[in-house]
């Protein structure tokens, strides 16, 4: 029984590449291709609603794992990430809008905009540490918001700009059957692009900052340019995952991008796993779902018993953001590891089931 | 640890089960309808009781046998005054179980929402004033067509021309040398935003002089700065473009450094529940009133309100304010556009539309004396064009009850003027 599928008992690497390889199973990579060929069935199947959850998922994914490069692979912090997000945005929709360019080039083009964006923003990172850099991150987010209300050219200023729908060479998508097919193509690019990130030269540099910056600086690795590089990097996966998010809803407001939506971003990327790749998928989709079954929850206690004896009525609105707020809480108390290693652990439960030790 | 790792494969189970589990079941008999509100944004001050009265209404709507012998299932949205939430909800009600009307709230989120609801023909029947969407066909120039969009009561620009118009009387009356100076007052966001042009433009045709906008923010805060730039610039006519909720803090911050100034206020700028809580510095501001009467006022109608208001105050015992009525006028519209779409070929969005064209100086049955006569016509969806314009007296202390305040009269709508705007064609749209 014990086929190529499985791994050794012992730890029989003997080549760098098997070191750094993607899948360490076969089995793993199928399962993988197995799960993408199956998603593609989603819009078949699914309703719209779920339908569009899953886009959702896909577009603050891809956000997110930009800031994972940041905070979970080179160990910097930035509070200001949804103003990144929200300048990919305006800049696609400006792109299109203002110089008639396909959308399906408008946004890996924002993506490389908001990334030099980014790199500016960046630059305090070289000198500054800690809470220092949280800070000026922070102050990057209000700059970034104030100019969102203050360009008019740019981003219509306080009335909500419109974006063009996906399209390509006159083709439009319309709909979130088609959309979805965009935003998995995206998704799928976006994390193979980082899971390579990490296993080059760079990504490892990267990691050697993150661990410890006297010991990575004393090998000969260029401090100020890899921390500027990451704050780059994160800047334009966060682009592209806001030029997505604006053609998707076909209006792009300044509202959304705050410091509420920064904080929702690191805390996806806490609750998938600093430094997860797959973890930062299953932080979004936490933090996705979460708002949802919450709603759905209230919606069900509307009028019950419990909602009648306790006379809660529109207070249920507000008890339900108390309860998103107390579950993170608790998920960050009994799960500090994130998703992604509690994941590896059901992995190992069932592998070994049932002569687990 | 085995223990462990079963229940969290089993949680795991769960959560990428609830996604399935949310998509409600469908039930096929009762018309849907969206109710988008703002209980819990910067807003939420008078998006509250308005939300509530339109909850109350199809409650009540039900009650009696729904509309058409259908029940009518009304989906109550809270989004906090966000875009994104609203368009994340539109898509909801515009998917499979596509509601037959919305009733929404905001300018911001209704004007993002204007080109999908007349892609999708549902009509939304909004809390949001803005001109810009009472311009059905686009003729105006001035605004984006906006179909499927309508209102009830006065836009924010009409308001601000029957406001103006009736400020230069004002200081005719008074008969005070010079040029009188109007400032407009408000958050940089759309809501406020939308009559800043047409008050501008009307203040500067009947002779007014126009100061810089004064900015500040939808939520309470402290305004004392903007009070003293008010001070200092010697303004005598000041437009408050935003809720009641941060209008007090200007009230107040505006009081405490003793600016003298005539505050107006929009359609939401003022209330009852405003005027408690701001007390004396309340005292004297002007504000349109949508409705003929306010909660207790004399009115046929009245009698149906009230069973409204008994759905959510069964002792009915709860003094409503003016943005409830508000809410049920809004509702009571669409029941009867929806009514009619469903006698005319079924409850689709387009046929409620159409619904909304059936009447001239239509007023809701049961309303009479409530709710103000509205025509709607396929080339101009403004309702109506005249301003009711009240001041809101202060005479005492108003630390009591809302109702006993009224009731003895500490704090009095005192009908000033109505005028009657004409309905001139180059006002459309802005």
């Amino acid at each position: 029984m014990a086929g190529p599928t499985l791994i050794p008992a012992g730890d029989f690497r003997t080549s760098y590449a098997e070191d750094t390889t993607v899948f360490p199973t076969r089995t793993g990579r199928n399962a993988m291709i197995a799960g993408i060929v199956l998603i593609c069935f989603a819009p078949h199947v699914l309703g719209e609603y779920s339908l569009s959850l899953l886009i959702q998922i896909g577009i603050f994914g891809i956000a997110a794992l930009g800031l994972n490069i940041v905070v979970g692979f080179t160990g910097q912090i930035s509070i200001g990430h949804a103003a990144f997000f929200g300048f990919g945005a305006f800049t696609s929709a400006y792109l299109s809008n203002r110089f008639g360019i396909p959308v399906f080039f408008c946004i890996p083009l924002a993506g490389v905009v908001t990334a030099a964006v980014g790199l500016v923003f960046g630059l305090p990172a070289a000198r500054l540490k800690g809470l220092y850099l949280a800070i000026a991150t922070l102050a990057a987010q209000y700059i970034l918001l104030d100019f969102f209300a203050r360009a008019e050219w740019f981003t219509g200023g306080s009335v909500p700009a419109s974006a063009e729908p996906f399209s390509i060479f006159g083709y439009s998508l319309r709909g979130d059957k088609k959309y979805f097919y965009v935003v998995l193509a995206y998704v799928v690019v976006c994390y193979l692009l980082v899971t390579n990130l990490i296993r080059s030269r760079d990504g490892r540099a990267l990691i050697a900052v993150r661990d410890h910056y006297l010991s990575a600086e004393i090998m000969g690795i260029n401090l100020t340019k890899y921390r500027t590089l990451s704050f780059g990097l994160a800047a334009f996966f966060a682009g592209v995952g806001g030029a997505l998010y604006a053609h998707y809803n076909q209006v792009v407001s300044n509202e959304g991008f705050g410091i509420d939506r920064s904080i929702i971003f690191l805390a996806m990327i806490i609750i998938g796993g600093l430094g997860s790749i797959m973890g930062t998928l299953m932080g979004t989709a936490f933090m996705v779902l979460l708002p949802e079954s919450m709603e759905w929850l209230s919606v069900a206690l509307r009028d019950s018993p419990i909602d009648q004896f306790l006379g809660l009525k529109n207070n249920i609105a507000f008890l339900r953001e108390m309860a998103i707020g107390i579950i993170i809480i608790i998920f960050l108390v009994f799960e500090p590891d994130g998703l992604a290693h509690r994941w590896r652990q059901i992995k190992a439960y069932w592998k070994l089931y049932p002569f687990s030790h | 640890m085995n223990m462990k790792a079963l229940l969290s494969s089993a949680a795991l189970a769960a959560m990428l089960g609830g996604m399935s589990a949310i998509t409600p079941a469908t039930a096929q008999t009762p018309i849907p309808l969206g109710n988008l509100v703002d209980y819990s944004g910067p807003t939420s001050d008078v998006g509250t009781p308005y939300g509530q009265g339109i909850v109350d209404t199809y409650a009540w709507i039900n009650k009696s046998g729904g509309i058409n012998k259908t029940k009518v299932n009304l989906d109550t949205v809270d989004y906090g005054y966000q875009v994104p939430r609203a368009i994340a909800q539109y898509k909801k009600w515009s998917g499979a179980d596509k509601v037959a009307a919305i009733l929404g709230w905001g300018t911001a989120d209704t004007e993002a929402l204007t080109g999908f609801l007349a892609e999708d023909k549902i009509p939304d029947i909004s809390a949001s004033y803005a001109a810009a969407l009472s311009d059905p066909t686009g003729a105006g120039g001035k605004a984006k067509p906006a179909p499927y969009n309508f209102f009830y009561g006065p836009s924010y620009s009409d308001a601000v021309r029957g406001m103006l118009t009736w400020a230069a009387d004002d200081w005719k009356a008074k008969g005070k040398p010079g040029k009188p100076k109007f400032v407009h007052m408000g958050a940089n966001h759309p809501y406020p935003n939308a009559p800043k042009a047409a008050g501008e433009a009307m203040a500067a045709e009947l002779g007014f002089e126009l100061l810089p906008p004064i900015v500040f923010a939808l939520t309470p805060g402290d305004y004392s700065a903007q009070c003293l730039t008010l001070k200092s610039s010697g303004a005598n006519y000041a437009y408050l473009g935003n809720t009641a909720g941060s209008n007090i803090s200007v009230l107040n911050a505006c009081k405490a450094a003793g600016v003298d100034v005539q505050f107006l206020g929009n359609v939401w700028g003022m209330d009852e529940n405003a005027a408690k809580a701001a007390g004396a510095a309340a005292n004297g501001v002007v504000f349109p009133l949508r409705t003929a009467v306010a909660w207790g006022g004399d009115a046929p109608g009245m009698k149906t309100l009230m069973e409204i208001s008994k759905m959510s105050d069964a002792a009915g015992t709860v003094y409503r304010p003016v943005h409830y009525i508000a809410g049920v006028c809004s509702a009571l519209y669409t029941r009867e556009a929806v009514e009619w779409a469903a006698k005319n070929g079924g409850a689709t969005g387009e046929n409620v539309k159409k619904g909304f064209y059936q009447k001239k100086d239509w007023v809701p049955a049961g309303m009479e004396g409530v709710c103000n006569p509205s025509t709607f016509t396929e080339k101009d969806h403004r309702g109506t064009l005249k301003v009711d314009l009240y001041r809101m007296k202060i005479t005492g202390a108003t630390d009591a009850p809302l109702n006993d305040l009224v009731k003895n009269g500490a704090i009095k709508l005192e009908k000033v003027k109505t005028i009657d705007l004409p309905r001139k064609a180059e006002w459309l749209g802005w």
